[in-house]
């Protein structure tokens, strides 16, 4: 597949190439201010963002470009739609209100009550920001040994631990957290959480790009969780929930941030491109060389996500993507401040924003060690190569 | 080359980092500021009053435009300078990645067991004991001294994956090793595309 064909995705396509341009406008404030999004709420780029993964009939204004309606349920075009966003912005895009990650994880693990709940909540006139709270402090990529609690208590319980590095967290009103019920994998759950509740406690982090990203850390002083809170508690069993509710969110939204990489990708060549046109010789061949890798990855993304759609979740490739396009993401921009010449990460904000924020994604949903040893599981099962 | 009187920037903090950039530009123009051939200044607050803050450097450095470019010798001295402070700085990083993952304990043993983490700190250490060779032989050249630079860059980006999301916080390694980037791209990097532009 080289590009997604078809008249309804380049219909969507074309849609949020131009809202993202508004993005794109708005990016070196975001970055020096990430609250400034608050501004920036009448946008269509933030509405499409706020209407992400919620089903149609729950909004007044679904997406709707010329015939077609978007909901996002599509993994290529939830996809396509983040790519052209990214495009625009990587850091205002993820500053917005919506569901992200944490509609992902309502709607693979929650019940219908769940779920219509969440849906009505973001539906509302007001702008909600969620987070996916799943990182620890002295736990992040084996996130199967979490140990934030959640303890019985009366006919609920209570919640107890900390999380760090979760995207908006600080500015939430509602998020997913992982939680420990009992010892071993199986005793992990997702709670939706308040986060008006007492005892939850937020604050940004710092970072050094990537600013829109609002990472932040959590402390969670004994948070009252009603039974119903814990997503699929009556609908799965501890096998089906909870941790592969983790995993199964990660993936159906690994393309979707290889999409954000490739959108990223892609506006520091055409960036470099638009500045330095007459690049020659063996200047232009390294940038031609960055363009066909970022052609190939993206190809190779869109036909994860449509697997995806078709059923099939392939774990391997599915990280075997998000590496390249994080390791394509730091090339990129590295060659860009070199193309572009000496002194043009302090001459150029565009290209200086790029390239720190190029750096977040290794990180990002686990980083390239992780990766790779899941891709050699696919070798191993020889499901990773043709 | 003697790196002992470099002060240990990356654990003691930006601040350090940026006290150790001025004791840069004392040691190539006394008592001095050295200006690139592009017309940058970059140091710390101190030392550079006018001009803006290097974005994403958290205030630690300013650089203004609009000096006189240094002659060719204080460029020499002040580029073989900044390789020694990236050099140093780097050999911290990687050292407190090394403590930092001692520490870290997933599946029963900590992070330093994993042999994909190994393989890393090893990469890194090669690198710079490369570095170390090459900034050893004579007649330096603006190429040799950018090509050391950019591997120093790509080590320093193998270490700060070491530290996770750590690395990205704003004040820690990442943005120390991210305004060696910028000094590199200010300083370091030759005026003309040369022949080996088609490298990475
Ligand atoms: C911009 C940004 C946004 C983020 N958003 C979120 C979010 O919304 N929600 C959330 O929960 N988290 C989020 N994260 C956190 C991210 O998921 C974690 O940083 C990531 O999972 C890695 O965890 P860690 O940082 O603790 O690194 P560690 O797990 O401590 O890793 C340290 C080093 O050890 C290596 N390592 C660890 N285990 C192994 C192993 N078994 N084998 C080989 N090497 C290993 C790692 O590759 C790394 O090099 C975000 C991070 C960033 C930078």
């Amino acid at each position: 597949m080289t590009e997604p064909t078809g008249e309804r995705i380049a219909a969507l396509r074309s849609y949020v190439r131009e809202a993202g341009r508004e993005l794109r406008a708005i990016g070196l404030e975001i970055d020096r201010d990430p609250e400034a999004i608050d501004r920036w709420l009448g946008l269509p780029a933030v509405d499409i963002m706020r209407g992400c993964t919620i089903p149609a009939e729950y909004l007044d204004s679904p997406l709707r470009v010329g015939a077609y309606t978007y909901d996002m349920s599509s993994c290529l075009e939830h996809t396509v739609t983040i790519e052209e966003l990214s495009y625009g912005d990587t850091g205002s895009m993820l500053a917005c209100p919506g569901p992200l990650m944490s509609g992902v994880a309502v709607s693979a693990l929650g019940d219908d009550k769940q779920r219509h709940h969440y849906y009505e909540r973001m539906a509302g006139p007001e702008p909600v920001w969620t987070f996916f709270g799943l990182t620890e402090p002295a736990k992040g990529s084996a996130a199967t040994e979490l140990e934030t609690t959640l303890v019985p208590e009366g006919d609920g319980f209570r919640l107890t631990g900390e999380k760090r590095y979760v995207g908006n967290a600080a500015y939430a009103r509602l998020g997913v957290v992982f939680c420990r019920r009992a010892p071993g994998p199986l005793g992990i759950e997702a709670v939706l959480v308040d986060t008006q509740a007492p005892g939850f406690h937020a604050e940004p982090i710092p970072t050094v790009g990537m600013r829109g990203a609002r990472i932040s850390a959590i402390r969670l002083d004994g948070v009252r969780v009603e039974r119903e809170h814990i997503l699929g508690y009556d609908s799965l069993k501890p096998s089906r929930r909870g941790l592969i509710g983790a995993i199964r969110t990660l993936q159906r939204f690994r393309p979707v941030l290889a999409g954000t990489i490739v959108g990223l990708c892609r506006a520091v060549l055409d960036h470099v491109r638009e500045q330095r046109p007459a690049l020659a010789g063996g200047a232009r061949a390294r940038l031609e060389d960055l363009e066909d890798r970022l052609t190939a990855v993206r190809r190779q993304n869109y036909e994860v996500a449509a697997a995806i759609d078709a059923g099939r979740v392939r774990a391997d490739r599915v990280a075997g993507v998000k590496t390249r396009a994080a390791e394509l993401a730091e090339r990129c921009t590295l060659a860009a401040a070199d193309l572009m010449g000496p002194g043009a990460l302090l001459e150029d904000p565009l290209l200086n924003k790029l390239y720190r924020d190029a750096r977040a994604f290794e990180f990002m949903e686990g980083t390239g060690h992780i990766q790779r040893l899941a891709v050699f599981q696919g070798v191993l099962k020889r499901t990773f190569l043709n | 080359m003697d790196t002992a009187t470099t002060t240990s920037p990356a654990a003691a903090g930006l601040r350090d980092f940026a006290t150790a950039l001025d004791a840069c530009h004392d040691r190539a123009a006394s008592g001095g500021l050295v200006v690139s051939r592009g017309g940058w200044a970059v140091a710390s607050p101190a030392r550079v009053t006018a001009g803006a803050q290097v974005p994403g450097s958290s205030g630690a450095l300013m650089a203004e435009r609009g000096g006189t470019p240094a002659g060719d010798r204080r460029q020499e001295a002040f580029a073989d300078e900044l390789i020694g402070l990236h050099r140093q700085t780097l050999r911290e990083v990687l050292d407190g990645a090394v403590a930092r993952l001692d520490r870290r304990v997933s599946e029963g043993a900590n992070l330093l067991n994993r042999q994909l983490v190994q393989g890393a700190v090893a990469d890194v250490a090669l690198a710079l004991s490369e570095a170390d060779d090459l900034r050893e032989l004579p007649m330096s050249t603006p190429w040799r001294r950018w090509r050391i630079h950019r591997d120093l860059v790509n080590a320093g980006r193998t270490a700060l994956k070491l530290y996770g999301a750590g690395g990205f916080v704003a004040g820690g390694p990442g943005t120390v090793l991210y305004l060696t980037e910028v000094l590199g791209n200010t300083y370091l990097r030759p005026e003309q595309p040369g022949p080996e532009a088609g490298d990475d």
